[in-house]
């Protein structure tokens, strides 16, 4: 078995050397295909997961009107809390508010003796993020209600730009991995019809033919993992270049749910470039080599 | 040991074939000669499978090649020796590692390797080529080369074709007598050739091809004389 192991692991290395260029072109193509559609995931994720945590996707803020009473803040919450769509309604009176905000501003700015110019205010929370603006517009043609305020804004902002990375990321890393399917592809073939003679060697002294089209096949899976790895390192330093970056630009964003672990990267594109070479090369040797 | 019972094969509107029965027993050693084009090739491939018969039936060793399934012929293969005519030696391998490279395709483990190949290449006579590259060899050398990958696994079948293209005559001769001394051992062997001269010393069973039929069949003789009338008519 060790012998036999040896011999196919031999017969790979023999065709990885053999080919330099055509098999530095191959990687490189799976390498930046698999660029695209790992930077693509890495940011789609993060953009996902931005998503579910904006809180704006459930929840308005009603501010009410100055004017208006504790009892009928508390009147317009009981009505709220009635409707079918709204999960949770929780009213924040105005002094609770002022101390909250003196509080958070008490190493800027003292307002200690300012009156409080803030008004109640209800947080309310759908059960659905599709029915917020349907139940915000609602809200904000009762009499007592001054503003409603929810994040449908960012939320659509995020979903337009997770849509584009999504488009940009299938569209060109597809066309790419096309590409290097091909090219994988190719280069198998090329390696068949330079190692001819060993493949009617083999064929003729009675080698199977799942053993002799075992090391192409191995060669195209080495090239794909060649590539994802390449990718992954590139992605990840990228990743974290970019990260901070944009950190440093908004600092607000380092609030930001966490993204791709790396070790998915790292285990991911490298076995995507396996399970694509290993495919193109198999079916090139289903082509080309026969007994 | 191999049978062909009215065997045609057509390329195209070509025969490459046309109607040919033949027997060969085992322990025999049958020169099939003819000049280019007459169908030995042909007939070679059918008897190790790289081709099929348009109709009629081949059997080889017991096993119909006509309708053999593909994941059968390499068990099938192991069991010939097949010395061919193109491709013979693998050119960036020792002749050690030749032989040694056809064992370990078909699975042998090394320490088998090892024997085997040293119990060949005593046989053939290459124990001091061992170490050399195929371009380092004589053409007499490399030929024996072949056959000794071919024999490695100690086939009761040995088909060579052309093994004495391109060799002078008494390289031609010591091949032959290789083959010779493999078919006293017990195998049988099939040799196609138009050398004329080792055909006429070797005194062997002579098939003899023309355009795609089989023209004569000697049990014990010399290069036919209707090929030489053939050719001396197509000169003229």
């Amino acid at each position: 078995m060790i012998d036999r192991l040896r011999f196919v692991l031999m017969e790979t290395w023999e065709s990885l050397t053999r080919n330099a260029t055509m098999q530095a072109a191959a990687i490189s193509t799976a390498c930046i295909a698999l660029i695209l559609l790992g930077g693509a995931g890495m940011a789609l994720y993060k953009l996902d997961a931005t998503a579910q945590s904006l809180p704006g996707q459930f929840e308005a803020n009603v501010f009410l009107k100055m004017s208006a009473t504790r009892e009928q803040a508390l009147q317009l919450k009981a009505q709220l809390e009635a409707m079918p769509e709204i999960e949770r309604v929780t009213l924040t009176p105005r002094e609770v508010a002022w101390e909250q905000e003196k509080q958070k501003l008490a190493e800027d700015v003292n307002l200690a003796d300012l009156p409080n110019p803030l008004p109640d205010k209800l947080t309310v929370r759908v059960r659905d993020p599709a029915l917020l603006p349907a139940v915000a517009e609602r809200i904000a043609q009762s009499p007592l209600v001054e503003e409603v305020i929810d994040s449908r804004k960012e939320l659509q902002t995020v979903m337009e730009l997770s849509r584009l990375v999504r488009w940009i990321g299938l569209g060109a890393g597809g066309l790419l991995l096309m590409a290097s399917l091909i090219l994988i592809y190719n280069t198998v073939r090329l390696t068949i019809a330079s190692r001819q003679r060993e493949v009617r060697v083999m064929a003729l002294l009675g080698a199977t033919l799942r053993s002799i089209r075992l090391p192409f096949v191995l060669e195209g899976m080495t090239q794909g993992v060649a590539g994802g790895a390449l990718a992954a390192t590139l992605v990840l330093i990228a990743a974290a270049f970019i990260s901070d970056y944009f950190v440093r630009q908004w600092p607000f964003l380092r609030d930001m749910p966490p993204g791709l672990p790396p070790y998915i990267v790292i285990v991911g594109l490298p076995a995507l470039g396996a399970l694509m070479g290993g495919l193109c090369a198999w079916w090139a040797t289903r082509r080309h080599v026969h007994i | 040991m191999v049978e062909l019972k009215q065997v045609s094969v057509v390329y195209g509107e070509q025969h490459a074939l046309r109607r040919v029965s033949l027997s060969v027993e085992k322990g025999e050693f049958v020169f099939l000669v003819g000049a280019t084009g007459a169908g030995k090739s042909t007939l070679f491939k059918l008897l190790y499978g790289e081709l099929r018969p348009t109709e009629g039936e081949v059997w080889v060793l017991g096993q119909p090649m006509h309708r053999i399934k593909p994941r059968e012929l390499p068990y099938l293969r192991r069991r010939m020796g097949i010395v061919p005519q193109d491709y013979p030696l693998l050119p960036r391998k020792t002749v050690w590692e030749n032989i040694a490279y056809g064992l370990r395709a078909i699975g042998y483990n090394e320490s088998a390797v090892r024997q085997r190949v040293a119990q060949v290449l005593a046989l053939v006579g290459l124990n001091e080529q061992a170490r050399q590259m195929p371009n380092q060899l004589s053409g007499g050398e490399a030929q024996r080369a072949a056959i000794a990958r071919a024999i490695a696994n100690n086939p009761p079948l040995l088909i060579a074709d052309e093994p004495t293209a391109n060799l002078d005559p008494d390289t031609s001769w010591e091949i032959i007598e290789l083959l010779m001394r493999i078919n006293l051992r017990g195998a049988t062997v099939i040799v196609s050739t138009h050398n004329r001269a080792i055909v006429d010393r070797a005194c062997q069973r002579v098939v003899a091809m023309d355009r795609g039929q089989i023209l004569s069949d000697v049990p014990r003789g010399g290069y036919p004389i209707e090929l030489d009338r053939l050719h001396a008519t197509v000169m003229l």
